[in-house]
Parts: C-alpha cells; sequence; structure tokens
C-alpha cells in the first residue's frame, strides 16, 4: 500500500498558562499521518491528544513547530482562508453530538453544506447519501430528541462525511457510547478511510478500539511514544446499512 | 439553505417567549402612552378640533387655548371686511366656579359661550344642531357626558354657576378638558356668568369661503404690527400651539421621552438576555459549524434573523394588546388619540430594541470557539 502522507506536523509545541504556573502540553512533537487510513491517538488522559488533534485540524495555534496539510502551511493561514480550508476540507466528529435540537436528520447534514455553495438537489443527495453510508436513511426525518446516543453519533458522523473531506477528525467518538454503538461509529470512521481514501485521525483512550485502527500513536506526556501499524485490522463482523 | 434560525424558534418557542413579551409589551407601553398624551393634549386643542372655522382670532402671543384674553370687537368688522371670510362668530370664555351637590364642594369649570344658531361654528362637530338649539334657553348648559360624576347632576336638573342657576339640557362627547370640565353655554348666558370680567369676548372664529386658504388668508388678516391687539392664526397653527404647549411647556414631552428611554431600556435588557441565553444553550454546536467552516459572520446572520423574528412576533402581540388596551380606553371615555407617524415610532423604536438586543446576542458568538470542543 502506497503512503500519502496527507499531514506532516513539525517540531509542534504548546504549552498553556493557568495563573502563573505554565505547563507544556506538547513537546517538540513531529507527527505524519496518511490518507486512507484510519489512525488512532490513544494515551492517558491529559496527555495532549485533543490538543494535537486541535492543533493538526488548524482549530488551535501552537506556540511553535509547523503543520503542512494537503501541501498548505495551516498556520501560515489567515483566519478567513484557515475557515475556507476547513470548510473545503476537514470534517469533525467531537465527544458530545453537537446537533442542533431544531433540525431532523436531514437538515442537521444539509446545514454545513449549505456553505459550500452547492445547489439544493445536489446538497440534498449528498445528505441522504451520507445518511445511507451511515445506515441512518430511516432516521432521516428524526429530530435528535427521538435518536439514541449512538445514532446521534452517526449522524453527526454523516454531517462530517457529506462534505467529502480529506481529512476527517474525531476526538473520543465512541466514550458517550455503549460498546455496540461504539463498535458501530469505528466501523464507519474505519470505511470511510478505506473507500473515500480519507486521512481519519481519532483520539481516544477507548483501549477496544486499538484492535481497529490501521496504526495506534501512544502519547504520554506530549509526545509520541510509540508508532505501531497494523497491516490488516479487521473490519467489523457488525456491520450497517 | 436549512432555515435554522426559523425552525429553531418553532421547535423552541418557550425559550424565545419572553423576548417576544418584552418586545410586544414595550411595544403596548410606548403606544399607549403616546395615545394617552395625544389624546390628552388633543382635548387642550378640543375647542378648535370640534369647531368648523378655519381661521382664529385672539390675543396676540396666546400660546394655549385656554390662556386666551379679551380682544376689542372691532376684530369682527375687520374680519368681515375680507372678501374670503363668509362667517364670523365670537367665543367667549370665562373661568367658572360650579357649586352641585354640598357633598362635591366646588368644581373649577371653563364657561365655553357659543352662538346657538344651527349653523354656528363653535363646537358644531361635537353638538348636534337640535341640542345646540337648547341653549336658546336662557341659563342652559351643555357637558361632556363624563364629566357628570364631577358636577353631580344628571340631564333635566340644576345647578349652581358663579352664583347663578343654570339647567343641564343635554350632554355630548368629545368635550373633555383638561384641568377641568367644559360648561358650554349661549353667549347671551355666557354673559350672564361672566360677574365682574371684561365683557369682550377671547376670540372670534371665521369661516372661509375656501377652506384650504386658512393659511394664507390668516396671514391677510393678521394686523402685523407690534402694538396689534389681536392676532389672526389658522386653527390647525392654533391647534399646534395648544399640544405644543401642553406638551413642552408642562414638561410632559420630557416625561414622554424618559419613560420612551425606561420602556427601550428594560426591553432591551430582557430580549438581549433572552436571546444572549438562546445563543450560550447552543454555543457548542455553533462552535460545530464553525469548526466545519462556517463563518462568524454567517452564525450572527442566524443570530440577527432570530432576533427579526422575535421582534415580528412582538410586533403583532403589542399591535393587539394596544388594540385591547385603547379600545377599553376608548370605551371608557379616556382620550386617546393615535396617528399613522406614533404608530410608526413606536414600531421603529421596538424593532430597534431586537436588533440591539440581536447586537448583543451576537457577541455572545464570540464564546463559540471550535477549540474549547476538543477537550
Ligand atoms: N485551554 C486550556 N487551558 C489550559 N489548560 C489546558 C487547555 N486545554 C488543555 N489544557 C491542559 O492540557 C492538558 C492536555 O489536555 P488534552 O485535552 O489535550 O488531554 P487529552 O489527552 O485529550 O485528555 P483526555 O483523554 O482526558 O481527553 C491537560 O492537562 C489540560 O488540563
Ligand atoms: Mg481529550
Amino acid at each position: 500500500m502506497v503512503e500519502h502522507v496527507a499531514i506532516r506536523g513539525r517540531g509542534i509545541g504548546k504549552s498553556f498558562t493557568v495563573g502563573k504556573v505554565s505547563t507544556r502540553v506538547i513537546d517538540e512533537l513531529s507527527v505524519d499521518v496518511a490518507s486512507g487510513e484510519l489512525t488512532l491517538l490513544s494515551g492517558p488522559s491529559g496527555c495532549g491528544k485533543s490538543t494535537l488533534l486541535a492543533i493538526l485540524s488548524g482549530l488551535e495555534r501552537p506556540d511553535a513547530g509547523s503543520v503542512e496539510a494537503l501541501g498548505e502551511q495551516v498556520w501560515s493561514l489567515d483566519r478567513k482562508a484557515l475557515q475556507r480550508f476547513r470548510l473545503h476540507h476537514i470534517g469533525f466528529v467531537f465527544q458530545g453530538f453537537n446537533l442542533f435540537p431544531a433540525l431532523n436528520s436531514v437538515e442537521q447534514v444539509e446545514l454545513p453544506l449549505s456553505y459550500l455553495g452547492l445547489g439544493a438537489e445536489e446538497t440534498r443527495r449528498r445528505a441522504w447519501a451520507a445518511l445511507d453510508e451511515v445506515g441512518l436513511a430511516h432516521r432521516r426525518h428524526m429530530r435528535p430528541a427521538e435518536l439514541s446516543g449512538g445514532e446521534k453519533q452517526r449522524v453527526a458522523i454523516a454531517r462530517a462525511l457529506a462534505k467529502r473531506p480529506q481529512l476527517l477528525f474525531a476526538d473520543e467518538p465512541t466514550s458517550a457510547l455503549d460498546s455496540v454503538s461504539g463498535q458501530t461509529v469505528i466501523d464507519i470512521l474505519h470505511r470511510a478511510a478505506r473507500v473515500h481514501g480519507t486521512m481519519v485521525l481519532c483520539a481516544s483512550h477507548d483501549p477496544r478500539l486499538i484492535a481497529h485502527a490501521d496504526r495506534v500513536l501512544r502519547m504520554e506526556d506530549g509526545r509520541v511514544l510509540a508508532d505501531e501499524h497494523h497491516p490488516h485490522p479487521p473490519m467489523g463482523a457488525h456491520t450497517t446499512s | 439553505m436549512v432555515a435554522l434560525a426559523r425552525k429553531t424558534l418553532v421547535y423552541e418557542w418557550r425559550r424565545y417567549l419572553p423576548a417576544s413579551l418584552a418586545v410586544a409589551f414595550s411595544g403596548m407601553l410606548l403606544l399607549v402612552q403616546l395615545a394617552l398624551v395625544f389624546g390628552i393634549f388633543d382635548s387642550a386643542a378640543v375647542y378648535i378640533n370640534a369647531s368648523r372655522g378655519q381661521v382664529w382670532v385672539g390675543y396676540p402671543g396666546t400660546q394655549s387655548i385656554d390662556l386666551g384674553r379679551s380682544i376689542p370687537r372691532d376684530a369682527q368688522m375687520r374680519l368681515l371686511m375680507n372678501p374670503q371670510v363668509a362667517q364670523v362668530e365670537p367665543f367667549q370664555w370665562v373661568n367658572g366656579d360650579w357649586r352641585g351637590s354640598r357633598q362635591l364642594g366646588s368644581v373649577s369649570v371653563f364657561v365655553s359661550g357659543i352662538d346657538p344658531a344651527p349653523d354656528g361654528l363653535v363646537f358644531a362637530r361635537a353638538i348636534p344642531p337640535a341640542l345646540r338649539a337648547r341653549l336658546e334657553e336662557p341659563g342652559a348648559i351643555i357637558v361632556d357626558r363624563a364629566d357628570l360624576p364631577k358636577l353631580g347632576i344628571q340631564v333635566g336638573q340644576s345647578g349652581i354657576l358663579n352664583g347663578q342657576r343654570v339647567y343641564l339640557v343635554g350632554t355630548t362627547s368629545g368635550l373633555r378638558a383638561l384641568g377641568g370640565v367644559n360648561i358650554v353655554t349661549s353667549l347671551a348666558t355666557a354673559e350672564q356668568l361672566n360677574v365682574g370680567g371684561d365683557p369682550r369676548p377671547a376670540y372670534y372664529v371665521a369661516r372661509l369661503r375656501d377652506p384650504a386658504r386658512a393659511a394664507v388668508v390668516a396671514a391677510q388678516l393678521d394686523p402685523h404690527d407690534r402694538q396689534r391687539r389681536y392676532a389672526v392664526w389658522s386653527a390647525s397653527t392654533l391647534a399646534a400651539r395648544t399640544i405644543h404647549y401642553w406638551l413642552f411647556e408642562t414638561g410632559a414631552g420630557l416625561g414622554v421621552v424618559f419613560m420612551s428611554l425606561v420602556v427601550f431600556l428594560v426591553g432591551t435588557v430582557i430580549t438581549s438576555q433572552t436571546l444572549m441565553g438562546a445563543v450560550a444553550g447552543s454555543i457548542s454546536e455553533y462552535a460545530t459549524l464553525n469548526a466545519l467552516g462556517a463563518s462568524h459572520g454567517a452564525l450572527s446572520r442566524v443570530v440577527m434573523e432570530q432576533a427579526g423574528w422575535v421582534g415580528v412576533a412582538g410586533l403583532l402581540g403589542g399591535g393587539v394588546l394596544s388594540a385591547m388596551v385603547l379600545l377599553l380606553a376608548h370605551s371608557q371615555d379616556v382620550p386617546v388619540g393615535i396617528t399613522v407617524a406614533g404608530v410608526t415610532a413606536c414600531a421603529v423604536l421596538v424593532m430597534g430594541i431586537t436588533l440591539f438586543s440581536g447586537m448583543l446576542a451576537v457577541r455572545t458568538l464570540r464564546n463559540a470557539d471550535p477549540a474549547r470542543l476538543l477537550r
């Protein structure tokens, strides 16, 4: 398998200052993340997984180092350009599902698409396809209040996938879910990487996910301690749709 | 385009209800206040507005119709010499002291002496000809029906006015005075009641052949010199002077402005707090949209659209509330005056409240920082 590097992080450093105490959260970290793979960031709580994700995805500016994503120097872009870059290339899945209570599943997925300036027809087609992909075609017209936690997270994933991003970031996508729903979610993410060639970078301390990742980066105290490749991780027998 | 603003408003209407109610009540308070002030001050000009003449002659510098002083009788001749003038009529003004029943004590009243002829000009709009004719009887008076309790008599009964017995021959409406009771009599009866006062009338009222030329003819008729003993105004000028006097010289206008500011402030505080609460409640959803590439400008538009709809709902609610209150006031003979300009001003102020609140709520969006979603 030819590796396409989607993101290249070099010499990344980040400290947070609370009061007079400054804590080094990411320490001289360099990492490459490839397209078409599900890469898992694992490690104990507070080791800096979410912070690294935020820096690589253009949400949090690092104190030092650089991030090259799809050939762009992310942290050289101005605020507007960075926003456009995120709009066109990046999808996010968060631990909280962050769905609008008033919208049904199709509308949740259509909403970010509307900022891409696609036609109504194309927007709808993509939203339906994305919901199909996460196995929620039959939940299209339900609002978050009528969905289970796992279904909500799948809507959130559909919302991120409908943009057809080259880069997908997921932070603890399964930690609010039971094991079956968590399994479903990780399968969907895995399939997105395989089928669409998306770079999927997932931060989690859930050990159940390790077996399903193509690659596991073990972090501790702001550093990558181990970089393990799993040549052929099993796709979950539990398929969706 | 997903109608996020509207869908959220409909789905979470309970959350936005306080804002709409605040807007509605603000609008209602503003409009009712304005209507009451205009209504009350309209009654200061009731002598002019209820009469048919287009030109008024009175003492120079008179600021409000109730402040009139006697003017020379030759003014009438001067008026009649102008070919534009079709009819001239004196209007006598006598301050009076009313004694009805013993329990009520004395009441200060304004006696208007008018020509009881069927084609008389003064109060022609308030007193129908048949009732007007009954003023021919010596000692006959007419009052607004809302003033009956103050005077303590009924139609057909009598009371003592300036020490003389007078009879109530009928009532009408739209004659309420500011700060007293209007009593209408014939010129002859007014002369009888004017014990020791200047017998000359306070005003002359003229009807023109061409009503549209009131301003021009009034300017022609005014003597214009410094020592003039009377001045001539068009009816609308004198009415405006009177309302202006009450609005500004009495401090009532300042009261209106102050009250409007208070209403604006309270309305804005409640509305903005509600909208800010709604934004804060969805802050992680907004942050997610921002992470996915929606600009802060796009999110601001959602909040402003919500503010706009809250304002529209509030305007409708305020309109209904105002209509109910004003109808109630009207049915109770409380003078209310509504003008298109007044309603427009209130609507603009109310939309101002919501848009200003919306802008305050947009500031809350600054907390929509997607980096905070990654922890
Ligand atoms: N905005 C911030 N201000 C101050 N400290 C912060 C901030 N964000 C993160 N930190 C600190 O940085 C460290 C790493 O946080 P981070 O969220 O990256 O950990 P994590 O590996 O994702 O942990 P978890 O598995 O619990 O989510 C923590 O000690 C946290 O307290
Ligand atoms: Mg974390």
